[in-house]
């Protein structure tokens, strides 16, 4: 008997703890939003019962087609996902090289490499814009000198180079963790392993795709499912950058939520983002389930 | 022992201190000239001259101080004072978030200020804030490119697009006109000198949205045209950045504020000012856009009169002389213009303006959601994806959603 409760009055603080930070502000936005509510207003909510859900799927804005959420949330997917292959990608890369036996002074790059993740987001974005500014930044001048361009171009100005550069940054950003996870990752692998593939004659991109990639798979798909809800998440990058413009082409769900809650007061604006992040959470817990069971299931077969 | 026994005394002292005295909080931004040190010694005047107050000042970076102010009302912790932009008067009046104040302005207080400073407060017929700050704009030029290129101070739309397209030669790093596309409140505010310069307006008198009629396409239209002769990549500038452009005289002309032409001649450029020019569709020959920020009392406020009389205190003729001074803001009260620092060539245009001038936001209830719905009929027409009478038309819808 002794034995059983024990564990369950161990974890009491810590169910308080959860249902006091996560659970109750969650059922909080859960309640709002069933309500036209605004923060100005708070006290003078009106109950509306689905509309702010239905409205998710009939305002249709900017494009007369697609309704303004489902926009932001796809716009959301496909930034998220550029991001993260993006991360994972140069993050293993990146890992491998510094995991190298043949690279000299690995622990100063290896310092080196955190300082993106150390520096506020904010800060890097303020960074970025400057860097890449049509006619005060380095990235346009060195591209001029070197004779790849012939007048400056502007990285934010037009809708596509606006989604492209803020996810690029954004992977700058989130890089750091990825090597550092990957690096633990590699330094588990037990070097015996590559010294029976080198007995055997395995070639070097053999041992790679053999023996590095399949051992490090739970790191992987650890790191990518974080990775991917963490870049969901990301509000500053984009907001310092282009604020969601230009023409919202860079307007994630994140930013939508922010712009409906805070600039839409007279249509309600809490109600209704109150049901984009229910939405928001629902849909991220669906992909993530989905995508731990395909990547268990490929790793049975 | 000795040390718990005088932090102790401390924090009673402390306690005690903010027991007897009479508190007022005050919401004050920062940034964009405001620094905290020149805000905090008009309170501690304030405390000097009245015994047994306090002033409690709490600051704000200018960006986040909308946010702060909704999310203080709305949980029920307002500060007693609140510095706004007059903008967010109707949303807040409308929701009963800050007092009219007609009762406490006397006639003497109200013949100080010019009439249209009144206006950018007034809404549903009374004032609900005594106005602080006021900005008009101006062409700011280079008068060396302009002699180089041959070219004359515009006095219509015309002339205006003309001299943009002399000076505009970007193979040598010059561009015509200064110009801002990014999303953020000043690209709202630039496209509005041309729209109001065209005798355009966002909305009526009744809250209807106009700003899709001929004078508002004609303004965006031409908006567009002169965009032509602007800096590259004019989608990620805000106005507040061109400064950096006019001071390293890449700039022929573009508008903003009296400080920034002072701050471009500190850094040797030939500074010239012309007024903004009225548009063909305008009976005025100049325009302006009047914004001003202005001292509002917020219902929740339990200290009234104090309050009302620390507005008065900061909004005084000589704390408003000072402060407009130091700050390099557009007088609001009409003695003002007469004062020697005032009587130069930099400050005349911005003071000649005043008469021209049309307040930021007349009749507009929720600013933001109308400034967004602005700035994507601005970058829709930039980037060519619709007319500018498309773009307008669904401006024009989303905002007469927002003023319902």
């Amino acid at each position: 008997m002794r034995r059983k409760t024990v564990p369950y009055i161990l974890i009491i603080p810590l169910l308080i703890a959860f249902f006091a930070f996560i659970g109750f502000p969650l059922y909080k936005v859960f309640e709002t939003s069933f309500y036209k509510a605004s923060f100005l207003n708070p006290l003078a909510r009106q109950f509306v019962g689905i509309e702010n859900y239905k409205w998710l799927f009939n305002f249709c804005y900017p494009n007369p087609d697609v309704s303004y959420f489902l926009m932001a949330f796809g716009r959301s997917l496909l930034w998220v996902a550029c991001s993260v292959i993006l991360k994972v990608i140069l993050g293993l890369l990146a890992a491998l090289l510094f995991d190298s036996p043949y690279l000299i002074g690995k622990k100063v790059y290896r310092s080196l490499i955190i300082i993106p993740w150390a520096i506020p987001w904010a800060m890097a974005a303020m960074m970025w814009a400057w860097t890449l500014n049509p006619e005060f930044g380095i990235f346009n001048s060195i591209l001029l000198r070197l004779g790849v361009i012939s007048s400056p171009t502007s990285f934010l100005a037009s809708p596509s180079a606006a989604f492209i550069t803020t996810f690029v940054i954004d992977a700058w950003a989130g890089l750091p963790f990825m090597i550092i996870m990957f690096l633990s990752g590699l330094q588990s692998i037990p070097g015996s392993l590559y010294e029976a593939a080198r007995l055997d004659g395995a070639s070097e991109i053999r041992q790679l795709f053999k023996i590095t990639i399949p051992m490090i798979k739970p790191v992987m798909l650890t790191v990518s499912l974080l990775s991917m809800v963490w870049t969901f998440n990301s509000f500053d990058i984009i907001w310092v950058l282009t604020q969601g413009g230009p023409l919202r082409a860079t307007e994630t769900l994140p930013i939508a939520i922010y712009n409906t809650s805070f600039r839409m007061m007279r249509f309600g604006g809490i109600g209704k983002a109150s049901a984009m992040t229910i939405a928001q959470v629902l849909l991220i817990t669906l992909i993530s389930i989905f995508y731990i069971k395909t990547m268990r299931e490929s790793d049975k077969a | 022992m000795k040390k718990l026994v005088g932090v102790m005394l401390v924090m009673l002292l402390f306690a005690g201190m903010l027991l007897a005295a009479q508190t007022l909080r005050v919401l004050m931004p920062i940034g964009g000239g405001y620094t905290i040190e020149d805000q905090q010694a008009i309170a501690e005047e304030f405390e000097k001259d009245n015994p047994g107050v306090k002033i409690e000042m709490e600051f704000v970076g200018w960006d986040n101080l909308w946010n702060k102010i909704i999310t203080s009302i709305g949980s029920g912790s307002a500060p007693d004072i609140m510095y706004i932009g007059s903008r967010w008067i109707p949303a807040l009046a409308d929701l009963g978030a800050i007092i009219p104040l007609d009762a406490y302005i006397t006639a003497e207080k109200k013949s100080l200020y010019y009439d249209t400073v009144w206006d950018t407060v007034q809404y549903n017929g009374s004032y609900w804030g005594v106005v602080r700050a006021m900005s008009t704009k101006a062409f700011i030029y280079n008068k060396d490119l302009f002699e180089k290129y041959n070219v004359k101070v515009p006095t219509n739309w015309d002339e205006l697009l003309e001299a943009a397209k002399k000076l505009h030669n970007p193979k040598f790093g010059i561009y015509g006109i200064g110009m801002s596309g990014k999303r953020f409140v000043s690209t709202v505010t630039q496209f509005q000198q041309y729209l109001y310069a065209n005798g355009g307006l966002i909305v009526d008198s009744t809250g209807k949205a106009i700003i899709n009629n001929e004078n508002g396409v004609q303004a965006l239209e031409f908006y567009n045209e002169l965009a032509n002769y602007a800096q590259s990549g004019m989608l990620e500038w805000k106005r507040e950045d061109l400064i950096k452009l006019f001071e390293t005289g890449k700039l022929g002309m573009y508008i903003d504020h009296v400080h920034n032409a002072e701050a471009a001649r500190e850094k040797g450029i030939n500074v010239g000012l012309f007024m903004i020019p009225g548009g063909p569709l305008s009976d005025k020959p100049y325009s302006t856009v009047i914004v001003t920020d202005c001292i509002s009392i917020s219902s929740q406020s339990r200290n009234v009169e104090l309050a009302v009389k620390f507005m008065n205190y900061m909004t005084s003729f000589e704390k408003q002389k000072e402060w407009d001074l130091k700050l390099g803001f557009v007088p609001p009260m009409v003695k003002e213009k007469d004062l020697p620092e005032f009587q130069t060539d930099l400050w005349k245009p911005y003071i000649d303006a005043i008469q021209y001038g049309t307040p930021e936001a007349i009749n507009i209830k929720d600013w933001e959601g109308v400034q967004e719905a602005i700035v994507d009929a601005i970058q829709t027409v930039l980037l060519e994806q619709a007319t500018a009478q498309e773009a307008l038309d669904t401006a024009a819808y989303i905002i007469n959603l927002l003023q319902r």
